[in-house]
């Protein structure tokens, strides 16, 4: 289902994925329809309903569940730190051979 | 001077973006010669709003990501030729919206400014420059998967990142858009957002979106540099990005400021058709 990699580096040395602000989202769940890597998970019995259940599958860029969240409650992390960060990955990966 | 539109809004009781769409919606009429589509009437009896919105092109004012006024348009099949988020406008001039339904002080000075801009806007509807078009000259590598046919471009200078998009580079410039596999999994596209011309891009940040009934797609640019261009045919006719992404559904022409460090993470046609090949397979697009 997900990628095992991004550019050549193995997919959970990146951090990349969405944080719920639980403050803001209502559980409307449209992330969870939305998204279909199924990085996030609903737990209909629990206090708190929805989780960030695979976040290895979140595709590394991808910012589009944010983008229809209503109550704007998910963010991620710096596009351009992770963007350094993969490249000294991918250099350190290069001198070790 | 934003004339002559059936204007759709929110019209969300539940949330301060709601009410400010809906005030804004209504002095758009009274100030302006643009008509008035009722969201809640509209969706139980389109007949009575036909002429407005077959007559008129189509202003879309959502309240917030949710996006209902965009998704009742799609619903209604009308093409949207302009779009207002009342969320993403409040960002942009450092407004802050609260829980309160009735609009205070910030709120009506949030709609002050968004009529100040539409009054004083210009019409946009410029024809795209030709001159671009005689550096087509791609060729085409597809591959179909059930009804659908993806294609990707095998010319050497189009570089891909992994988030479907490419850049055709040329000298210091870059055309970019988003390929096959997005425009196929949207669907019909209805809206597009382009970056800002003279805005500086990272590479792999935002340079725009793409919304269909289906979904929303930022694009992420495979490139840093500065907008010079965009293609503003889209506003007209996003469609061309379902009838080609690669030429006629371009998104936007940058000038590249650091192409030799940005290389590094973009990949070539070998590449990235064996990822769009694998996408496709495992979400049986």
């Amino acid at each position: 289902m997900s990628e095992t990699t991004f550019m050549g580096v193995e997919r959970d040395k990146i951090d990349w994925k969405p944080t719920i602000d639980y403050t803001k989202c209502d559980y409307c769940m449209e992330c969870v329809k939305f998204c279909p890597h199924k990085v996030f998970e609903i737990r209909e019995s629990e206090e708190i309903k929805l989780i960030v259940r695979n976040p290895n599958n979140c595709v590394v860029f991808c910012r589009a569940c944010s983008k229809i969240c209503g109550p704007d409650a998910l963010s991620f992390p710096d596009k351009n730190s992770t963007t350094q960060r993969i490249k000294e990955i991918r250099k350190e990966m290069e001198s070790n051979g | 001077m934003v004339e002559n539109y059936a204007v759709l809004p929110c019209n969300g009781l539940d949330k301060c973006a709601g009410a400010i769409s809906r005030e804004l919606a209504i002095k758009l009429c009274e100030n302006a010669k643009n008509e008035i589509i009722c969201p809640v009437f509209y969706r139980v009896s389109e007949a009575k709003y036909n002429k407005i919105a077959s007559g008129h092109p189509l202003l879309v004012i959502d309240g917030c990501q949710t996006r209902c006024a965009s998704k009742l348009a799609a619903e209604k099949n009308l093409k949207i030729s302009r779009k207002i988020t009342i969320t993403e406008e409040a960002k942009n001039n450092n407004v802050e919206l609260k829980n309160n339904l009735r609009l205070l002080e910030n709120e009506n000075t949030l709609i002050e400014i968004i009529m100040n801009g539409l009054i004083n806007a210009e019409d946009r509807v410029t024809p795209i420059s030709d001159e671009i078009n005689v550096l087509y000259n791609f060729e085409y590598e597809t591959f179909q998967n059930g009804k659908f046919i993806f294609r990707v471009p095998k010319n050497p200078e189009i570089y891909f990142n992994e988030n479907d998009c490419w850049a055709y580079v040329i000298g210091n410039r870059a055309r970019i858009g988003v390929t096959d596999f997005v425009q196929q999994n949207l669907s019909d596209i209805l809206y597009v957002t382009p970056p800002d011309i003279g805005a500086g891009i990272d590479q792999f940040g935002e340079v725009g979106e793409i919304e269909s009934s289906k979904s929303v797609f930022e694009i992420v640019s495979p490139v840093s540099g500065k907008v010079i261009s965009i293609n503003e045919t889209l506003e007209q006719k996003p469609e061309l990005i379902n009838e080609n992404p690669y030429e006629s559904g371009w998104i936007a022409e940058l000038e590249l400021t650091d192409f030799e460090s940005d290389k590094e993470l973009l990949i070539g046609f070998d590449k990235y058709f064996e990822i769009m090949k694998k996408k496709v397979e495992d979400f049986n697009v």
